[in-house]
């Protein structure tokens, strides 16, 4: 066990790396390659008022007058060694700049993946537990919450909790009730993912032979799903949340301006409004840095908690979609 | 349930839509559909008002029979802007599936049918991007692109591409290991002939649930970007922008809350029907 584990870690890891480095990559050539240019665009932008010196000075401090070859070993040793350059709209480091966005951002994306969390389970233990039709009809909620924007469940709330019982002014994005709502908005559909695996998890384990014998050998419902069903049927839920990472950041780029909170979204759309690349390549790489760690550490991870998955040769992909996750069995039987 | 398979067989006399057996929620998601198709080609019947046009003696008015959505800020019809909204973001939405297609299908298909160095390198890419959140993505290559509906509905389409890709890939593969493909390889068949004769058609299936899916997905994504500005700007009225224009109008929620209920209406129905697509098989 140990040693087929320590090749699939070094796969793993060797993959990330690899991942983390094109993406930095691919990045680069997207902003340099397609056609809109900063500089034509910002900066000899006459309303921006800036003089013929000033541009030539951005130019030569963005290193934007090198080839590009050189631009992207100097941008990635740069950004290799924590360097991200300067802001091209303000001039500030960029590192400064995503540090100070960093906490705001951070806690909408935590608080909104404990709702998610919170909901997901209770939507998908409510299938199982609550009779014949409220259960059934909590099987339409995740698709029902996949199909609501969240800029829109934010703005009703906003509509509900701000304007009409008045528990939070929209002047107070930080408050605490706020914050809970951003949240909400944020988390509602993300749990519709991780609830869609939960379910098909579940019902899986319910179906197979190991329950039927605990069924009838009289175990109560409530204990056959707490002694049996719950730990295979939430196990894999860790992947799932580790793919969540970036719809949660994607997502609290939407959720922060309807609130209005000061975060990594509203930086991102400042600097995109600006061309502001510098920037918006920085927090590219960053998330995708995020995404690929955290997902390498669930892969790492998952094989040491679920003993029964056996790394023989090449390392399964683990499921990236909730129909993915879905044993094939299941879906043929429900087919 | 296979069951369903055998009960078809000698139904078929008794007509094709009996024998699809379609559930009330489908039919219910394909009305929805026809009426969001019918909009966006022919927005004029079904309105009379004129959706750029306002009158500013009624603005702000609630739903009632002569405005069903209430009326804007600048007194015009909001069932209207929402009627002649339609096309532009169906249109966006379709592109932007049509390039996670095309350019997902192909990637997808070169990956699982040649295998080998090209499946790694075509893999990496997958990889690449799927680390970078879909919606960012969409941010930088409309920023790049620069900003009108088109581009974003571009942007979406490549921030799809890696889901299509590996769909296909997976599909491919599958279909590749099955004895009736080895069949046609064994009569002497060429490479292309079996890609195209047996592998794509079997792919398509998953394929077009997928996609039927994603234009929903879309939909929403699109939406999104219209809402933070990256579409046309007003007097456009594409669902996201009108959700937007709405948001500065919150005492009025009806401004917000029809062009969120159309959207969510139309999203839910596609992916409704994407799932029984793939229940179908």
């Amino acid at each position: 066990m140990r040693h087929p584990y320590l090749i699939y870690a070094g796969k793993r890891l060797a993959q990330a790396v690899a991942v983390i480095l094109l993406t930095y990559l691919f990045t680069f050539v997207v902003v340099s390659i397609l056609p809109g240019d900063p500089v034509t665009n910002v900066l000899r932008d006459p309303q921006n008022g800036f003089s013929e010196e000033q541009i030539q000075a951005i130019i030569a401090a963005q290193g934007l007058d090198r080839p590009l070859l050189i631009q992207l070993w100097t941008s990635l040793t740069h950004f290799l060694s924590g360097d991200f350059g300067l802001s091209m709209r303000s001039s500030r480091p960029v590192a400064t700049l995503i540090a100070e966005a960093l906490p705001s951002t951070l806690t909408l994306a935590s608080a909104g993946l404990a709702v998610a969390l919170g909901l997901a389970f209770a939507v998908a233990y409510g299938t199982q537990f609550l009779p014949g039709r409220i259960g059934s009809a909590l099987r339409a909620f995740p698709s029902l919450f996949l199909s609501v924007p969240n800029f829109v469940i934010g703005l009703a709330l906003i509509h509900v909790f701000g304007f009409q019982l008045g528990l939070f002014r929209v002047i107070e994005p930080d408050s605490a009730w706020a914050t809970l709502s951003a949240a909400i908005a944020l988390g509602i559909p993300i749990s519709a993912q991780i609830a869609e695996v939960l379910i098909a998890n579940l019902d899986h384990e319910a179906r197979q032979d190991y329950a039927a014998v605990a069924r009838s050998r009289g175990l109560s419902p409530a204990r056959l799903f707490g002694k049996h069903l719950l730990k295979p049927s939430s196990l894999p839920v860790v992947t799932v949340i580790a793919l969540t990472v970036g719809e949660l950041l994607g997502g609290s780029l939407v959720t922060e301006a309807v609130f209005g909170r000061n975060g990594i979204g509203s930086l991102v759309q400042r600097s995109a409004a600006a061309q502001d690349l510098p920037v918006l390549q920085a927090v590219v790489a960053l998330a995708a840095l995020v995404f690929v760690l955290v997902n390498l550490a669930a892969d790492l991870v998952y094989p040491l908690l679920d003993p029964r998955l056996k790394l023989v040769g090449n390392p399964e992909r683990r499921p990236e979609t909730a129909d993915e996750a879905t044993p094939s069995s299941l879906r043929t039987v429900a087919g | 349930m296979s069951t369903t398979s055998l009960l078809v067989v000698p139904r078929l006399a008794a007509g094709r839509l009996s024998a699809l057996r379609l559930p009330p929620t489908v039919i219910l998601s394909l009305a929805i559909l026809a009426v969001v198709i019918a909009w966006s080609l022919a927005p004029g019947l079904f309105t009379a008002y004129d959706p750029a046009r306002g009158i500013p003696a009624h603005k702000l008015l609630g739903p009632s029979a002569a405005h069903w959505f209430g009326t804007d800020h600048l007194g015009r019809d909001l069932y209207a802007r929402i009627v002649h909204g339609t096309a532009s973001s169906v249109t966006s939405a379709l592109i932007a599936v049509g390039i996670g297609v095309l350019a997902g299908g192909l990637i997808g298909l070169l990956a699982g049918f040649l295998g080998g160095l090209v499946d790694t390198l075509l893999a990496r890419l997958v990889d690449v991007l799927l680390a970078i959140p879909r919606f960012l993505l969409a941010i930088i290559i409309v920023t790049a692109l620069g900003f009108d509906t088109v581009n974003t509905a571009i942007a979406t389409g490549i921030s799809a591409v890696a889901v299509f890709a590996r769909v296909m890939r997976a599909e491919v593969i599958k279909t590749r290991q099955a004895t009736f493909v080895e069949a046609a390889f064994l009569q002497g068949g060429s490479r292309w002939h079996v890609l195209w004769r047996h592998v794509l058609p079997n792919a398509s299936r998953s394929v077009l649930a997928l996609a039927v899916l994603q234009v929903g997905l879309s939909i929403l994504v699109i939406a999104g970007l219209a809402f933070l500005g990256y579409g046309d700007p007003p007097p456009a009225s594409d669902w996201g922008l009108l959700i937007a224009t709405g948001k500065d109008y919150l005492k009025w929620p009806w401004l917000v809350y029809a062009p969120a209920l159309v959207t969510v209406a139309a999203v839910l129905s596609l992916n409704r029907i994407s799932r029984w697509l793939r229940r179908t098989d």
